[in-house]
């Protein structure tokens, strides 16, 4: 598993450096759908990300975005539908049945989540939040997996709190370590559930900023946010979520200028104002 | 108090702690097994472990002592005094600190749950690595009370038997006359079994405000 990992990655960096991009989907979503105490969250979504891609979910809330993200490392069970994560099927295996827990937690593992309030381990440090998975998931030995959390805090613009414990650092801080942490399980995907929504504003940008040069390294990201600027900075496709449905899907430019749904412009509308 | 009083003394507390130390590195451990076991709600057993933990919270010590040491000849057993002492002790303590472990289980961040299952750690793993190591500093000052409780109880296994430090006051007096030296050293012994725990209660304290997100 890590070998192809390994190879994959290669791959989604090779598309960074501004070759045609893939056309290999690294996630696949299929008619799906969820409901929640009868409230359908989720009403048979399609939605396809090909590798090297930076997806971002727009939607007000309520509309189903988180829950469609959650669904992607089966955080949350679709009632109906199926999800392929680089041609693996998630949280059914080929018999049609639930997954054993092993078998889901290796499929996770090929995706990387960043959360609204961060969700770090409080009683380790920085250095070994970023370690512990690689470590005691891919089985890397302590000094391989703490060279790379150390690159990885150095990109992240963290390197200097790696002793610091999470309690003592600020909320943007704690993302960025997050990122890290989810970047050190050399993910084929990144998912992002609303990484700024828990963010001062002033510390909005820093996280931003790391997400943004993610995007530019070529990493295929999924991005559930409310920064439009951002959004449309970094986008390779914008999906509207309204109700449970994606009603539009689009380019950023066409979507931010020219979006074919009366919906889609009040919202963007109520957005500028 | 002659030297050998001194010495009778000594056997006493020595007789006290190793039998609540045993007690409680089995309850606390097999408090922790019973809450793992019922947090899987398996139909049956669950009903089980409800019943026995409002038994064992219910009844005094004394009377379990004795009971376990008088009822163990008509299965065929044949107890030692000591082994039904530490057996009525721990029945006692596991049944505290099950319910203990089970509400540090319950008070879990669901947040940091998710963060390990997205990391691809399994259940086990999850546990091991992340759920453990806080859960046994949010539940040390209760399990650390429930040990003191233990041990001011102790005195209950003297019912079959056993010379523990409260009882070996009573047979010094017998023979010197003066109740008072023996009992007064006795509660200094009690207050420093404590007043470690204590201690010990203050290190996780302190480890505890780091876990303060």
């Amino acid at each position: 598993m890590f070998e192809k990992n390994t190879s994959e990655r290669v791959r989604s960096e090779q598309t960074a450096t501004g070759a045609a991009r893939s056309e290999r989907a690294a996630v696949s979503i299929r008619h799906l759908s969820k409901s929640f105490d009868g409230v359908e969250v989720l009403r048979d979504v399609d939605l396809e990300v090909r590798e090297g891609d930076v997806v971002t979910i727009l939607g007000s809330s309520g509309s189903g975005k988180s829950t469609l993200l959650r669904c992607i490392n089966w955080l949350e069970q679709p009632d109906r539908g199926s999800i392929h994560i680089g041609g693996q099927r998630i949280g059914v295996n080929d018999a049609g049945r639930p997954m054993p827990v092993r078998e889901l937690a290796r499929v996770r593992a090929r995706t990387g989540m960043v959360f609204q309030s961060f969700n770090l381990w409080p009683h380790l440090n920085v250095l070994h939040n970023v370690t512990e998975a690689p470590i005691h998931v891919l089985g890397k030995s302590k000094a391989e997996a703490e060279a790379h959390a150390r690159e990885l805090l150095e990109k992240v613009g963290m390197s200097a709190k790696a002793d610091a414990y999470p309690g003592t650092l600020s909320g943007g801080q704690k993302q960025r370590v997050a990122i890290a942490r989810a970047l050190a399980m050399q993910p084929e995907v990144m998912l992002f559930d609303e990484p700024t929504s828990a963010l001062d504003p002033e510390l909005v940008g820093e996280v931003l900023a790391v997400i943004k040069d993610l995007s530019a390294e070529g990493y295929t990201m999924i991005v559930v946010t409310h920064e439009m600027a951002f959004s449309r900075a970094v986008s390779d496709k914008v999906v509207f979520l309204d109700k449970g449905l994606i009603i539009e899907q689009a380019d950023p430019e066409t979507f931010f200028t020219n979006p074919s749904t009366e919906r889609v412009r009040k919202f963007l509308e109520r957005e500028e104002s | 108090m002659n030297a050998s009083a001194w010495h009778m003394l000594m056997e006493g507390a020595w007789t006290t702690v190793w039998i609540s130390g045993v007690s409680i590195v089995i309850g606390v451990t097999a408090g922790l097994m019973l809450a793992l076991i019922r947090l899987a709600r398996i139909p049956v057993v669950d009903q089980i472990l409800v019943l026995y933990i409002s038994l064992a919270r219910a009844t005094p010590l004394v009377t379990l002592a004795l009971f376990i040491f008088l009822s163990a000849p008509t299965f065929g057993i044949n107890l030692d005094r000591n082994v039904a002492g530490i057996l009525a002790l721990t029945l006692n303590t596991t049944a505290f600190n099950a319910e203990i472990w089970r509400s540090a289980f319950r008070n879990f961040s669901r947040d940091q749950r998710e963060a390990a299952m997205a990391a691809g750690m399994t259940p086990w793993v999850t546990f091991r690595r992340i759920m453990l190591p806080q859960m046994m500093i949010t539940s040390l000052p209760g399990l650390i009370n429930e040990m003191s409780f233990l041990i001011k109880g102790s005195p209950a296994i003297a019912v079959i038997g056993i010379v523990d430090l409260t009882r070996v006051t009573n047979r010094i007096s017998a023979v010197t006359y003066e109740p008072l030296p023996p009992i007064l050293v006795a509660c200094a012994l009690y207050m420093a079994a404590i007043g470690c725990l204590v201690w010990l209660q203050r290190i996780a304290e302190r480890r505890a405000n780091r876990l303060a997100v």
